[in-house]
């Protein structure tokens, strides 16, 4: 089985579209629940090599917060939203009014409701390439971590690795306007997953 | 052979080795396994990037050092080839962790740090190898960065 696929300009613009939707969702879901205005970058959509995931956010030693979730059905794969320390400390602020200075600090009400942020903007995510394909997809209970940027990113890898091989990555960014909150997603769908999605919008197979 | 201070990095599922002076090393361990071997004699150290305990039956193997079971072995032949004497190559390992902490299933899911990190051991043991220091999933949050000096994992020279 191909590691990688070819992505042509046509399966690339397709997958962008995608994005941009789904994370119109998300940050329309994001704003609804902080009462505050967010922006969003156009994605970028790459092809990698699952090797390389963790370097998809440069600086691999940031502390971030992700949270993680398996994708059943149709179009399995691997969802994560990753936000440095920094924005989620803010995001706790905008939801409790406080928040905690350390991550060894994190009560179990914090990490709950990050879960459920996370939780709710990963979903908002999928339930646009959902409602545009017509596929199924469920996601799994999400999953937090703390940790260095590098080694949630490897932890994701890992589980993609188990499966089918990785095709895609896309990498895009939430920010709002005071510039104290940012985000990326990390979305890789399986190798026959994708293949699912395409063939449903009625693009022929990628070399 | 790195510039003086600049270390050699080890993708996931790689295999590095180097010579006399110079250093290797993995950056963002999570669940993954770091595993160093050095050869005091010969100076010759290697580092392989283990993702996964074992190989899948089904599908043949592109990177030997993506699983346990090949990339142990494959990081001994590369030292030897570059110099070392298999029996006294030391070891170190990190990683293994659990990076995901929270949520409903965060316990029975997601276990693969500590099985990466019981597969790398038991194929040392098998293999007679020794295994002088090691870092694997201790449930805290502190940022290791072994090179700045903030911790040391071992001293495979002493």
């Amino acid at each position: 089985m191909a590691s990688e696929l070819e992505l042509g300009l046509m399966e690339l613009s397709v997958v962008k579209e995608m994005t941009n939707i789904g994370l119109g969702n998300a940050t329309t879901a994001l704003a609804t629940m902080t009462g505050r205005s967010f922006n969003m970058s156009v994605p970028e959509v790459e092809s990698v090599n699952l090797d390389r995931i963790p370097e998809l956010l440069g600086g691999s030693e940031s502390f971030c917060a992700g949270i993680y979730m398996t994708i059943e059905g149709d179009v399995s794969g691997h969802i994560g939203f990753l936000m440095p320390w920094t924005s989620v400390q803010s995001l706790w602020r905008m939801i409790l009014g406080a928040e905690p200075s350390e991550p060894s600090e994190i009560s179990e009400m914090d990490a709950s409701s990050i879960l459920e942020i996370g939780n709710i903007i990963n979903s908002s995510f999928l339930n646009a390439i959902s409602d545009m394909t017509n596929l199924t997809m469920h996601a799994t209970p999400p999953l937090l971590a703390v940790e260095m940027s590098g080694a949630i990113l490897d932890s994701i890898a890992v589980e993609a690795s188990m499966n089918d091989h990785v095709a895609l990555a896309i990498r895009t960014l939430i920010h709002d306007f005071e510039g104290s909150f940012e985000g990326f997603f990390v979305y890789i769908p399986s190798l026959g997953g994708l293949r699912t999605l395409f063939s449903s919008l009625g693009i022929a197979e990628a070399a | 052979m790195p510039a003086v201070g600049s270390a050699v990095l080890v993708g996931m599922a790689d295999i590095q080795v180097i010579k006399h002076t110079g250093q290797v090393g993995c950056l963002g361990l999570g669940s993954c396994i770091g595993l160093c071997g050095f050869d005091p004699v010969t100076k010759v150290a290697g580092v392989v990037h283990i993702m996964l305990p074992e190989a899948f039956a089904d599908k043949s193997v592109d990177k030997p050092g993506k699983f346990a079971n090949t990339g142990v072995p494959a990081l001994i032949d590369a030292m030897v080839k570059a110099g070392a004497e298999r029996s006294r190559i030391i070891f170190a390992m990190a990683g293994g962790a659990q990076v995901f902490k929270f949520g409903a299933n965060a316990d029975s899911k997601l276990d693969i740090g500590a099985r990466n990190a019981q597969a790398v051991t038991q194929i040392l043991k098998q293999l007679g190898m020794r295994i002088v220091g090691q870092d694997i999933d201790t449930g805290d949050y502190t940022v290791r960065t072994v090179t700045s000096g903030e911790k040391t994992l071992c001293n495979l020279k002493g």
